[in-house]
């Protein structure tokens, strides 16, 4: 599949301000819901928005021992790395604009560079409180690629066996081919596993509670972010809101792909219209029970029980899904 | 566009980098509308420490082990037991490579 350079361009522009935009406006609602939860009022939603325009007029402070490169590179590198994602997910209810040009396998990739970003420039700022949180990301790292990975590629692999022939890795593939009616009841518990095993990994991904502790703001005062301020910030903050929609996005691609336009009877703009706010909606549910609930509801794990947590309890679930999809097939 | 296809899935290195280069751009012209001055050589500059004396630099090396350590913390008994069959010699490490490798051409012929 090929796209024109107009659409691309444009296509482009839309995704990637739109997702910002809606990052922020998710990160709202992620801090006005935890507020009510804790019996506060919480920030107006548009805080986000606020946040980012004070950081940018801040100063862009570069501690003494910082590699000042690095230190300034990494927060534009994680936010490039991270919305370049979004050109292969499928959005709205729309394919990838560039779904001919990449799938699944870079998607998994993609998603490593921006915390490989946050690691080499918390090591860049020369702060021993900096040092530690990039440490934890990089240990952190480590543990939640396996699970993840297990369940994308579980997920391609099964639907490849039913698909033969087409390109399983590909998101537009993936999201036009729900397994979930394609398998026997096996195939159904492999993917509820495998659903539970990524819902897991996304609050981890994210930095969030449970998983903060490469920030940890009471601990070590926001680890490798401790001595970033200003526009640095800004961009690790804007990268941080857009990463939000690319994991719920690969949630949504991968298990709740479906429209409710089709059911209700709706075509053309309105249709596209009602799935587009219908993506809208599955996305806040996503964010809400992996971020929000969670967050409100969990403490911080410190850095061993995080690996332990992945590289066992998590691996082994998403092991056992992928056994589930795979005796689905044979039997 | 010079895109490596497998059969199974797809991608275009040019087109990626293309991308990453074009988003780049973009980063960085947000970010540079940000502000740029800071008070340099001021107190601001110096690492946050929560009030606490700043160790000298040189002290601060970060050892593989310390960059390791919630992973083989939270993996005692398994690092314990590796560490056990890590004997140093390399025609052991290759039986264990011909063996595991084995095993994975078993579980793939099994499910293809």
């Amino acid at each position: 599949m090929t796209v024109g350079i107009a659409t691309a361009v444009w296509g482009g522009i839309v995704v990637l301000f739109g997702s910002g935009l809606l990052g922020l406006v998710y990160k709202g609602f992620d801090r006005k819901l935890a507020a009510h939860m804790q019996g506060r009022i919480g920030p107006p939603l548009r805080q986000p928005f606020y946040d980012v325009t004070k950081l940018m007029i801040k100063e862009n402070i570069v501690p003494d021992h910082a590699v000042t490169w690095l230190f300034n590179g990494m927060p534009v590198v994680s936010l490039a790395a991270v919305a370049t994602i979004l050109f292969y997910l499928p959005l709205g209810g729309f394919a990838p604009l560039f779904s001919g040009y990449g799938d699944l396998i870079l998607v998994l990739y993609l998603l490593a560079v921006p915390a490989l970003a946050m690691i080499i420039g918390g090591f860049a700022a020369g702060s021993p409180y900096a040092t530690v949180g990039a440490q934890r990301e990089m240990v952190m790292l480590m543990s939640y690629e396996f699970p993840l990975a297990i369940t994308l590629v579980s997920v391609a692999w099964r639907l490849a066996t039913i698909l033969p022939g087409a390109h399983t890795f590909s998101l537009a593939v993936i999201a036009a081919h729900p397994l979930w009616g394609m398998v026997g009841p096996l195939g159904v518990i492999g993917l509820v596993l495998l659903l539970i095993s990524l819902l897991v990994v996304t609050p981890a991904e994210l930095s969030k509670i449970p998983f903060d502790i490469p920030e940890a703001e009471t601990e070590i005062a926001g680890g490798l972010l401790a001595e970033y301020s200003g526009r640095n910030l800004a961009m690790f903050y804007l990268a941080d809101a857009v990463k939000m929609i690319v994991m719920s996005a690969l949630v949504v691609a991968l298990f709740i792909p479906y429209g409710i336009a089709a059911p209700l009877g709706l075509a053309g703009a309105l249709g596209a219209f009602i799935d587009a706010l219908f993506f809208l909606v599955k996305i806040f549910v996503v964010i809400f029970f992996t971020v929000i609930v969670v967050r409100v509801g969990f403490a911080r794990l410190k850095v061993d029980q995080v690996a332990r947590l992945f590289w066992l309890p998590m691996t082994a679930m998403a092991l056992l899904g992928m056994i589930f999809l795979a005796l689905d097939r044979i039997l | 566009m010079n895109a490596i296809n497998t059969g199974f899935g797809i991608w275009s290195p040019v087109v990626w980098t293309l991308l990453f280069l074009g988003v780049l751009g973009i980063g960085f012209w947000i970010w540079g509308a940000g502000r740029k001055d800071y008070k340099k050589n001021s107190d601001q500059t110096k690492p946050f420490l929560a009030g606490n004396e700043e160790p000298d630099p040189a002290r601060l090396h970060v050892s593989g082990d310390h960059l390791y350590w919630g992973m083989t913390a939270g993996l005692r008994a398994y690092y314990d037991r590796i560490r056990e069959w890590h004997t140093g010699v390399l025609s052991d490490y290759f039986a264990w490579f011909i063996g595991v490798l084995a095993v994975v051409f078993i579980v793939i012929g099994l499910l293809r």
